[in-house]
């Protein structure tokens, strides 16, 4: 079942299409990320969604929601640089956005002191915000979005102002949370996606130009490659295999031979069978899987 | 349930930065200034010095009446500002800062927040008043002469309607524009603006928020409430309402973020 649907989403701001139309649905329980360079428009999808801004045109469907109730029950939102009241403390802090979500007091306490310990931040929860650092900040953020147990969590760019230790923490909680809700995050880093996320948005100047599970995306998008070498001068073979029908094209990169092909399921038989009725001393034979960056670059520069 | 919990962070956090300290101190010292010291003024005059001998002053006679309306006159002037300035950010800041964008998405009616916010600047602007009059009135009773009781409660509440309306102004600003700086301009130059309008045209608008002050003269020194003053009392509340409800609707159809 779908959290939310979105359906022809528009966005000007000053004249400016920022958004041009956006069509798509978040499945329950799914990890999603919303891939896109700089500018693309993902911190205005994700506060749109978020109900900070007001779509110039199409709609955002919760479903499942009751009737008329308030879409901010349902959403848990960590701004791209979240703000706090610097002289409250982590978990006054926590109480009150809880309180606000309408949790009573001591609710709000007992769930304040469990995501503290949850995003490892419990024993500077008495500490004044003020003296916490980027990354127990941005861990006190998503913290405050899953205080009231959304079931969609939007959270923009959670781990790209990060430093290494801080960034692999952050994904960590994020895998744990994946258990849990929903999660929409966006990133203009790749490798951040590729880990975590189940599905794919790409956004790129305000559409989506490619989306579905990461690994269908990975298939689809797979180049027919083969990468070979030889324990001996793979110069020796480049002939042979190169006057295969099955091959389109052959290179040499370095001792490598990259072998272009039409059909990787053919070519993989013949170039093996070849190998071993000739008795070709193969040290490697690798289907060259195109990472998403290709993918990414590919459509983003289109 | 939620009015509380922004209501008493709100109050929190006056108390935090010290505005619970610091606001009653001065509104306390701008209300016993001015009949203190026209109260000490001969004596002060005398050791400053730089009198010819001989001279002979002669004030004239202060009224107990005139000496609290001394304390109104301080209010209306710098009192005024002070309350503009530490309620330029209640909602401003926080939407300034991005606070409000983490606060908003929980799910707080903007009515609510809105009032909640206004009601805790205006307890501490209540409390801050009502110390500085009740030292104003002591002084006054002390030095000048005795005011009543009723008197006094007469003053003090018709003038609170003034200050009230001056916080929910500017609380009205703090939802039109997100830089308190400007939040603090709009407020003083809307007040200039009405003071103006109501020098000009005093005689056919009897009724004026601004009139307060003019009326409450004839109050004390009279002893009767007049109607104008009721009028008056009655438009500013009314007039401070229609802001409150004007400023939840300026605030649903903004944007909370750019």
């Amino acid at each position: 079942m779908a959290v939310i649907k979105v359906q022809g989403l528009k966005k000007k701001f000053k004249g400016a299409e920022i958004i041009k139309g956006l069509d798509f649905q978040l499945e329950t329980g799914r990890c999603v990320a919303l891939l896109g360079p700089n500018g693309a428009g993902k911190t205005t999808t994700l506060r749109i969604l978020s109900g900070l801004l007001k779509p110039t045109d199409g709609t955002v469907l919760f479903e499942g929601r009751e009737k008329n109730r308030d879409i901010r029950h349902f959403i848990g939102y960590l701004p791209q640089y979240p703000v706090f009241h610097s002289w409250m403390s982590g978990k006054e802090f926590l109480v009150y956005v809880g309180m606000l979500a309408h949790l009573p007091k001591k609710e709000a306490g007992e769930r304040a002191e469990k995501l503290l310990k949850k995003v490892d931040i419990y024993e500077a929860g008495n500490r004044k915000i003020a003296s916490y650092s980027g990354g127990m900040r941005q861990r006190l953020g998503i913290a405050q979005a899953m205080i009231h147990q959304p079931q969609l969590l939007l959270l923009d760019e959670p781990v790209s102002a990060l430093d290494p230790i801080g960034r692999r923490e952050v994904l960590t909680l994020m895998e744990e949370l994946k258990e849990q809700t929903t999660i929409l995050f966006s990133t203009h880093i790749l490798g951040d996606a590729e880990e975590i996320c189940d599905d794919l948005l790409l956004l790129h100047k305000g559409k989506i130009v490619e989306k579905g599970a990461i690994e269908e995306l990975r298939n689809k998008n797979q180049s027919a490659k083969f990468e070979l070498k030889f324990s001996s001068n793979s110069l020796t073979y480049f002939e042979r295999i190169k006057s295969m029908d099955i091959v389109q094209d052959c290179l040499m990169v370095k001792s490598e031979i990259h072998v272009q092909v039409k059909d990787i399921e053919k070519a993989r038989q013949q170039i093996l069978a070849a190998s071993i009725k000739n008795n070709w001393p193969l040290v490697k034979f690798e289907l060259s899987r195109t990472s998403l960056e290709d993918l990414f670059m590919k459509v983003v520069k289109n | 349930m939620q009015w509380m919990t922004v209501f008493s962070k709100e109050l929190l956090e006056d108390w935090r930065s010290y505005k619970w300290i610091w606001v009653p101190l001065v509104f306390i010292l701008l209300c016993i200034m001015d009949p203190l010291s026209s109260y000490y003024l001969p004596q002060i005059l005398e050791a400053v010095g730089g009198l010819p001998d001989g001279t002979v002053i002669e004030m004239p006679e202060t009224l107990p009446e005139e000496a609290l309306m001394m304390s109104l006159a301080q209010l209306s002037m710098i009192g005024v500002m002070i309350i503009a300035a530490i309620t330029m950010g209640v909602i401003a800041g926080e939407r300034k800062s991005g606070v409000a964008e983490l606060v908003l998405v929980k799910p707080i009616p903007y009515l609510t927040y809105i009032t909640a916010k206004w009601a805790a600047k205006l307890l501490l602007i209540f409390s801050s008043y009502l110390l500085g009059m009740l030292a104003s009135w002591y002084y006054v009773n002390l030095l000048f002469g005795e005011i009543s009781f009723l008197k006094f409660m007469g003053v003090f509440f018709f003038y609170f309607i003034w200050l009230a309306f001056v916080t929910t102004l500017s609380v009205f600003y703090n939802t039109t524009v997100k830089v308190p700086g400007l939040v603090i301009s709009y407020t003083l130059l809307t007040l200039i603006v009405m003071s103006v309008l109501y020098k000009i045209f005093a005689h056919i608008m009897p009724w004026f928020p601004n009139s307060i002050s003019t009326h409450l003269m004839r109050f004390v020194m009279e002893n009767n409430i007049p109607g104008e003053l009721w009028g008056a009392a009655g438009i500013t509340a009314v007039l401070s309402v229609i802001l409150l409800v004007l400023s939840n609707y300026v605030f649903k159809t903004k944007e909370m973020a750019d």
